[in-house]
This record gives structure tokens, C-alpha cells and sequence, in this order.
């Protein structure tokens, strides 16, 4: 039964009572109220209200337990469920909120899953190269010296020679490796830069023609945002450079109204229907962390566009 | 003979600088006077000892290689500027000349090009970034195509050829094969080319960088 039904029962039931006592008991009021009616009507009176008082704290008592009981929820980590103490509407509102408290609890451990996924498969990929890579060119390079080292007294320059490519083949790596990690052109000489040596590191000796249009005096950035442009212009990129076949990819970074807007077009094969891969949550995620948009669709004639605006102070 | 000249070398990691000095010191004509472990040290020492070269890392705590560049260069008499970096990078390469400094070196390359560059620097030319060359002589044939007069571009057809060869990505030794003649001769060519294209020039390469929008202007 619905609650406010339940206190227009009672109340309804109460006056009834009263209303029959009224009419059919012989007590009577005179137009001027004597001491003794007077007394009648005051228990009369308290009569109904004590019972009024019980049925009506009766229904709601359990609500307002349950309220405090959400109280106590809130401040306990992990979040506590409320007890689910009987069959009312107490009891069903106990059972919603549990339910509610499951899903969010839920969703944050699939996604934590998910960034701890994708964390593992990063370190477990740069490990992967910096021993396959640097720890193999290294090696070599540690026993092409001892080599050295144990000849004769002056050391084949051909040798050495050879000791100095695999040094410098390390610092290649290395350098691959950071760059990978952190983009410090980004740090050091800004948004520009960065994303010009993106274009240059992906697709330089590619097919691939790049189209760069990146306004001048792009009002200035905090450091969040401007990862974020940069981490999803990377991320569009590197999916153009891998899968799309593309003959031109375009790269614009402009203002419109109070957005900086990012735009990376290619005339590639385009998505397959339905993908929504790590990558493009990625993106989305990067986006919302700074209340951007992202739209990702195909593009007129062929090919895809990902579209990231973020916000700017007017 | 001139006396050598004075370098002050400048990076936040004392074995690379240990391995640099062993570099130039080698060097007859190069001498490393003083050395700095950060960007501001540098304009500090370079303030009370005159040097004629500072040999600057790119990333260093305290003030960047760059930002000490930028105050070095706004010096009067100011000394050659010659960046060392590990960023296989053209925007720092730019950047590098736009904050005053004559060339830029990678590390990874330190061993080879290093007393080249010092020596060009110190003769106020650029030392030219690998792979920007070709980049800029494909610019060139590309305004060329389209009909831009260039007025100092005046090139000899042997040079011409060179500068083809060179777009395409061909290396010197290369470049010597198909057009049969010497390797230093395609050198000198390859130099002279530069020279004539006004690449060895900062300021113009400068222009260039903000004009295909590598820097911002």
C-alpha cells in the first residue's frame, strides 16, 4: 500500500471513529460548553491524537531509521549495505539503494579493471622492448669491448667501429622508448611542436600525405588539456598511420567560439561498424577528464574523422 | 698558429661531459676552458670567462639549454651557440636556431659529428640537422615547381642533379656512384648548394621553419 494512502487511512479511520462517537454516544455540547462537556471533549480529543500519534509513527518509523542507516552508509569505506528490515516501503527503498550501490561499485571495479589492464599491457610492452631492444644491443656491445679488450694491443678499428654503431643503436632505442612514454616536446616547446613531430614521427617515408593547419595564436592551454589534445591527436593519428590505408590524413588545431577543436581526418578504409576499442575509450575518457567533446564518425566520401573539442576561457 | 678556441661545455651529466671534453680537447684548434652543470651556471660563468663557443644541452634542471641559449645569444659579443641533445627532433632543431644557437647535434651522434659542428659553428655557419637537408632541398625543387622566383638560388646542372638525388634520400657515397664522380666531391657540392640556398643561414632557416609552420612565428 502506498504511503500517503496508509496516513489518509488512518486519519480517515480516526475521524470516523470520532465522528461515530459524536453521533451516536448520548454526550451532547451546549451552545455555552459546560466545565464537565469541556473535560469529555479534551479526552475525546487526546484520545485521537494518541492513536493517531501511534499508527501514523508507526508507518514512517522505519524510514526514518532507514535515513539514519543511509547516514552511517555514507561515511563507511567501502560502502556498507543498509539492512533490508521488513516487507514495507522501508524494506523496498532498502532494497533499491543496495541495488544501486552494487552497480556503481560495479561499474568503478570494471573500470579499474580495465585501466589496470591497460597499464599492465603498457609496462609488460615496454619491458618487452627495452629487453629486447637496448638489453640485446647492450650485451653486444659489452662483448664486442671485451673482445677489444682481450686483443692485441692496438684494437681493430673495424671492431670499433662496429662498438660504436651498437652504442649508438641503444641510444636509438632509448630514445624511442621515452619518447614513447613522455612526450617532452610538449613540455619543452608546446602543443605546436608536439603534434608537427607526431605528423613527422608517424608518417615520414610513409604514403601517407600530411595536411597540417594548425591556427596561429591558439589562446594558451593548461597542461591537462593540453595532454589530453595531445594524447587523443596521438591516438587518431597512430589508428590512421596503422589501419587506414589512408592517402591524406589532416590535421587542424583552431578556435570556434570558446572551443579549441582538434580535427584528425583521413580518406582510409574507415572504421569497421560497431568498434569501440581501449583506444577510443581511451579518448573519451582523456576528453571528459577536461569536459571536452569527442565525436568519432566516418567521414563524407570515405575515411574517419575524430573531432575533440575542449573548452576555453572566452 | 691561432690559438685554440675557448669552449664552455655545458650538461647536467658529468660523464657526458667528461666524454665531450675528452672530444674536443683531442681537437687542436678546440679547447674546453670551463665547463657548467645547468642552463643557469652557464650564463653565470659565461658572464666572467670569455669563451668563443658554449656547448649546450637541450634538457637540463634549473633553466633549459634553450632558455640559456635565448640569454646567451642576447648578449652583446655573445659567444657561438652549439646545442647537444638526445631529441631526434626537427622542432627542436628550430627551436634550437630561433633561441640563437648556430647547430644541433644529437648525442647519439656526438662521436661523428660533434668537431664538425663546433668547427662550423664557430665559422658562424649552421650545422645542419640529418634529414633537414633533404627536407629543405624538397622545399626548394617544390617553389620551384610552382614557379617562385628564387632570386640567390643560381645552381650549377651539376648541382641541379645533386639536389635531386638528394630529395630522393640518397647518401653521398650513393650520389657519387650513379653520377660517377668522387664522394668528397659530392660533398663539396652538397655544401655549396647549401650555401647558395642560403641554409646555412639561421635566419633564413628560421624563415623557412615558420613558413611550412614547423615553428610558430
Amino acid at each position: 500500500m502506498a504511503l500517503s494512502t496508509r496516513i489518509i487511512l488512518i486519519n480517515a479511520l480516526l475521524f470516523a471513529a470520532g465522528t461515530a462517537v459524536l453521533a451516536f454516544s448520548p454526550a451532547t455540547v451546549s451552545a455555552r460548553p459546560l466545565l464537565s462537556e469541556v473535560v469529555v471533549l479534551g479526552v475525546g480529543l487526546a484520545v485521537i491524537v494518541s492513536a493517531n500519534a501511534f499508527l501514523v509513527r508507526g508507518t514512517l518509523q522505519p524510514l526514518e531509521r532507514l535515513v539514519g542507516e543511509l547516514d552511517r552508509t555514507r561515511a563507511s569505506d567501502p560502502m556498507a549495505r543498509v539492512t533490508v528490515a521488513s516487507g514495507g516501503i522501508a524494506g523496498r527503498l532498502a532494497t533499491a539503494v543496495n541495488d544501486l550501490l552494487g552497480r556503481i561499485e560495479g561499474g568503478q571495479r570494471g573500470e579499474q579493471l580495465a585501466t589496470l589492464a591497460g597499464q599492465e599491457a603498457e609496462r609488460s610492452r615496454i619491458a618487452q622492448e627495452l629487453h629486447d631492444g637496448v638489453g640485446q644491443s647492450l650485451t653486444a656491445l659489452l662483448l664486442d669491448l671485451g673482445n677489444l679488450a682481450d686483443g692485441e694491443d692496438a684494437p681493430d678499428p673495424q671492431r670499433l667501429a662496429r662498438a660504436r654503431e651498437t652504442a649508438r643503436a641503444s641510444l636509438d632505442e632509448v630514445r624511442a622508448v621515452a619518447r614513447q612514454l613522455r612526450p617532452h616536446v610538449l613540455e619543452d616547446l608546446g602543443l605546436r611542436s608536439a603534434l608537427v613531430a607526431l605528423t613527422t614521427d608517424l608518417f615520414a617515408g610513409d604514403a601517407t600525405h600530411v595536411d597540417r593547419g594548425i591556427a596561429p595564436g591558439l589562446p594558451d592551454l593548461d597542461e591537462t588539456t593540453e595532454l589530453v589534445v595531445f594524447r587523443v591527436a596521438q591516438e587518431a593519428l597512430t589508428n590512421v598511420a596503422r589501419h587506414a590505408s589512408a592517402a591524406t590524413v589532416t590535421l587542424t588545431l583552431g578556435r570556434r567560439g570558446s572551443w579549441v577543436e582538434l580535427e584528425v581526418a583521413d580518406d582510409g578504409v574507415g572504421i569497421p561498424a560497431g568498434a569501440d576499442g581501449t583506444g577510443l575509450r581511451g579518448m573519451r575518457e582523456r576528453a571528459s577528464l577536461v569536459d571536452g567533446r569527442l565525436e568519432v564518425g566516418r567521414r563524407d566520401g570515405g575515411g574517419t574523422v575524430v573531432r575533440l573539442g575542449v573548452p576555453v576561457a572566452p | 698558429m691561432k690559438s685554440p678556441a675557448r669552449i664552455l661545455l655545458v650538461d647536467d651529466h658529468a660523464l657526458v661531459r667528461r666524454g665531450v671534453r675528452m672530444i674536443l680537447d683531442q681537437q687542436p684548434d678546440l679547447t674546453v676552458v670551463a665547463e657548467a652543470g645547468d642552463g643557469a651556471e652557464a650564463v653565470a660563468v659565461a658572464r666572467e670567462t670569455a669563451v668563443d663557443l658554449v656547448v649546450l644541452d637541450v634538457a637540463m634542471p634549473r633553466m633549459t639549454g634553450l632558455e640559456a641559449a635565448r640569454q646567451l645569444s642576447r648578449r652583446p659579443e655573445a659567444p657561438r651557440i652549439l646545442m647537444l641533445s638526445m631529441h631526434d627532433n626537427e622542432q627542436y632543431f628550430f627551436e634550437s636556431l630561433r633561441a640563437g644557437a648556430s647547430g644541433y647535434v644529437l648525442k647519439s651522434a656526438a662521436d661523428r659529428d660533434l668537431v664538425d659542428a663546433c668547427r662550423a659553428a664557430l665559422r658562424g655557419e649552421s650545422f645542419l640537422y640529418p634529414d633537414t637537408e633533404r627536407a629543405l632541398v624538397r622545399d626548394y625543387l617544390e617553389r620551384l615547381r610552382r614557379g617562385e622566383s628564387l632570386p640567390r638560388a643560381v645552381l650549377t646542372d651539376r648541382e641541379v642533379e645533386v639536389v635531386k638525388l638528394v630529395a630522393e634520400g640518397h647518401p653521398s657515397r650513393e650520389i657519387a656512384r650513379l653520377l660517377t664522380i668522387s664522394v668528397r666531391t659530392v660533398e663539396r657540392h652538397r655544401e655549396n648548394i647549401l650555401g647558395k640556398l642560403g641554409m646555412r643561414d639561421r635566419t633564413e632557416l628560421t624563415r623557412y621553419a615558420i613558413r611550412v609552420g614547423l615553428i610558430e612565428p
